[in-house]
Order: C-alpha cells, then structure tokens, then sequence
C-alpha cells in the first residue's frame, strides 16, 4: 500500500516537475520555432502576432515584449560569429558587407537581456546607417571593439558574451515574401584580450 | 521493479501534457507582460515614455538604444480613443497592440503627410462614424481594430544627441483621449 502511494508520488513528482520544468528551459532558450536564419542572424518575424506559435506568445507574455510590427521594421539577432563561437564581450569583430534594403538601419552590441551594452561613456554602443562610411560598392565595415578603430567604430566594453542586434525600418523584407534572397553581412572574429 | 517503471512513464506522459497546460496557460495568467508593467506605471489614457530617458528603468524592455518610445493604454468599450503627436521627427512609427501584447496594426510617418494623427475604434463604432464624418477627423488615419483593451505605442528615431531633445518634445507633447463622438 505505502508502495503504491510513493510510486504515485512519484510519477506526480515527474510529471509535474518535468512538465514546468520544460516549459521554463523552453522560454529561456534564445533559439525557438518560428526561427528564420540567414547566416548567423536569427529573426522570429512571427513573434507579437496573432500568428505566432505558443512559445512565442508565452515568451512575449512572459518578458512583457512589444515586438515591432511589420510596417515599423524586423530585428535580427547574432549570438555567434561565421567561425562559429559565440560573441564575447573582450573580443574584436569586424562586421561586413551588404545590408538589404531599408530606408535606415541601427546595429547594437547587447547583453543577455538583449539591453545595450553598458559602455561607462557618452558614447552608445550602437551605430546607425546614416552615419556609418560606405566602401565604393556600397557594403559597409564595421569595428568592434574596446579600443577606437579608423571608420566605422561600435564600441563595447566588459566582458562576458555578447549579442548583436541589427534591425532595419521601414524595409520590405519584413513581408514573409522578401526574405526568401535577403544576405545579411558576416561577422568575422579579429581577435581577444585574453 | 516493472511497477517503478510503470510510475516512471506515467510521470513522462503527466510531464507532457503539463508541459502543454502549462505554455498555453503562461499568457493568461502572466503578471509580467506589458499591459501589467504599463498597468503599474500609469493610468489609462496617459502616454507614458518606455525608454530610460524619462528616469528610472525602461518600463517595457528591448526598445532599440537609439528609439524614444511612448504608450498609452486605452479601452475601446469607453469609445474610440485618438492619438496625436505634434512636430516633425526623422522617422516614427506606430504599432497598436491588443491586451496580450500582439500587434494588431502598425503604420510609420509614410502613410500621412508627416503628423501623427490617428484614432483607433472598434468596426461597430467605424460605422457609427462613417455615416456623418466630422471635420477635425478628416486629416486622421483610423486603425479599425476589433478589440477592447489595447496599447498604442509610438516609436521614434534619434539619429545622434542633438535630436534627442527634439524628440522627446514630440514624445512628450504626444496626446492620447478619449474622443467623444
């Protein structure tokens, strides 16, 4: 009798326990369904619709995100660079190519919580397109880093991993359709303080 | 021994359909989502800034760093609500959301002549005013939503320091009433 009761117990104990424990590990995982991935950017353009799948509507309710709506722009998130590794904070990366068409773009060093990086300066860790220098083909590169860099500099600072968020405004690529040839530019690892 | 096996893949099944309960239950029992944070920030009607320029931490989080942000709570059952913001501002955009944060409708400075001027009513109150349109409300856009409760939220570009004053004025000076018709 006292056996049957703990195997009961047990198998609440499991369900209960694994069923929310599931559900939690779930929400916090950057990576989810309705993911779209070009290169290393990540994009849920589905997340804060109606549209969306139940683990985007949990995490939206969860986090209490206002996601952009399709007339305003789409974000795009990298927590890796093209080798692979993921993006640390004491590292230099250089960010290049083509950017898809938008009237204007921002690009963004970010934290876990996806905030901007805390610089401990008057300088945002954040560049936006007016402002960037263009190479004669129209790509555009990028440092990062600590220390000033020639042309275009986004600044970081501290340590610990690293996100970059890029998010175009007003861009037809946030219709389902334009996504399809969108080519997003690399970010390559230049080197670490150690 | 089969029994403890038994118990065990029970509690594996239990796990997959509390899992389930559990995710489509998460939305209606959050009590972190952006209609309660803005809910503790202020009252209905009231445009309230979301990013931390205005002090404090940002009400609702993951705004772009170099976006001011504004929202207002609003309930279409009271009657339509508009939204007008003065002044001219490199870029803004507008996204209505419905009670559980899903955007409904979103527009940006392109679909109107460059002033945000906008009112947002139900498809019954939409009839209601078609029938005799009144002059102040000839130049607004209007966001026909099938909703009660909803957030309006305006977003705003700074390209660099030097507009960050102007664009908290447009922010700032940004209206949200009820509109009685």
């Amino acid at each position: 009798m006292l056996k049957n009761a703990l195997l009961t117990l047990l198998s609440l104990a499991i369900a209960i326990g694994g069923g929310g424990g599931s559900v939690w590990y779930a929400l916090k995982t950057q990576d989810g369904v309705g993911a779209i991935r070009i290169g290393q950017w990540t994009a849920f353009p589905d997340i804060g619709t109606p549209a969306a799948d139940p683990y985007s509507k949990a995490r939206v309710a969860r986090e209490g995100v206002l996601a952009l709506g399709r007339a305003e722009g789409l974000s795009f998130i990298a927590e890796r660079d093209s080798g692979g590794e993921q993006l640390l904070r004491q590292c230099t990366y250089t960010i290049e190519g083509g950017f898809p068409t938008a009237r204007f773009w921002t690009l963004y060093a970010a934290d876990q919580s996806l905030g901007v990086v805390q610089t401990g300066r008057a300088r945002l860790a954040a560049l936006q397109s007016y402002q960037v220098l263009r190479q004669p083909d129209n790509s555009v590169i990028i440092s990062v880093g600590s220390r000033p860099a020639p042309g275009n500099w986004l600044l970081t600072e501290g340590a610990g991993r690293m996100y970059f968020v890029l998010t175009f405004y007003d861009t037809p690529i946030a219709s389902s359709t334009g996504l399809s040839d969108v080519t997003l530019p690399r970010i390559l690892r230049v080197g670490c303080n150690a | 021994m089969r029994k403890l096996l038994h118990a065990i893949l029970l509690g594996l099944l239990g796990a997959g359909i509390v899992h389930i309960i559990v995710l489509l239950l998460v939305p209606e029992f959050s009590e972190r989502d952006a209609w309660s944070r803005l809910a503790m920030a202020s009252d209905l009607y009231k445009m309230t800034r979301l990013d931390a320029e205005a002090g404090g931490a940002p009400v609702v989080k993951s705004v772009d760093p170099l976006f001011y942000a504004a929202a207002c709570r609003f309930d279409l059952a009271d009657g339509m609500v508009r939204v007008k913001a003065p002044g001219n501002v490199p870029f803004w955009s507008v996204s209505v959301y419905n009670r559980s944060g899903h955007n409904v409708y979103s527009f940006n400075d392109r679909s109107t002549t460059g002033l945000l001027d906008s009112v947002v009513l139900t498809p019954a109150q939409m009839i209601e005013v078609r029938k005799d349109l009144p002059e102040e409300l000839q130049g607004a856009i209007f966001v026909e939503a099938p909703i009660d409760e909803g957030i309006f939220v305006i977003r705003a570009f700074v390209p660099d320091d030097s507009w960050k004053p102007t664009v908290s004025r447009f922010l700032d000076r940004g209206s949200c009433e009820l509109q009685d018709f």
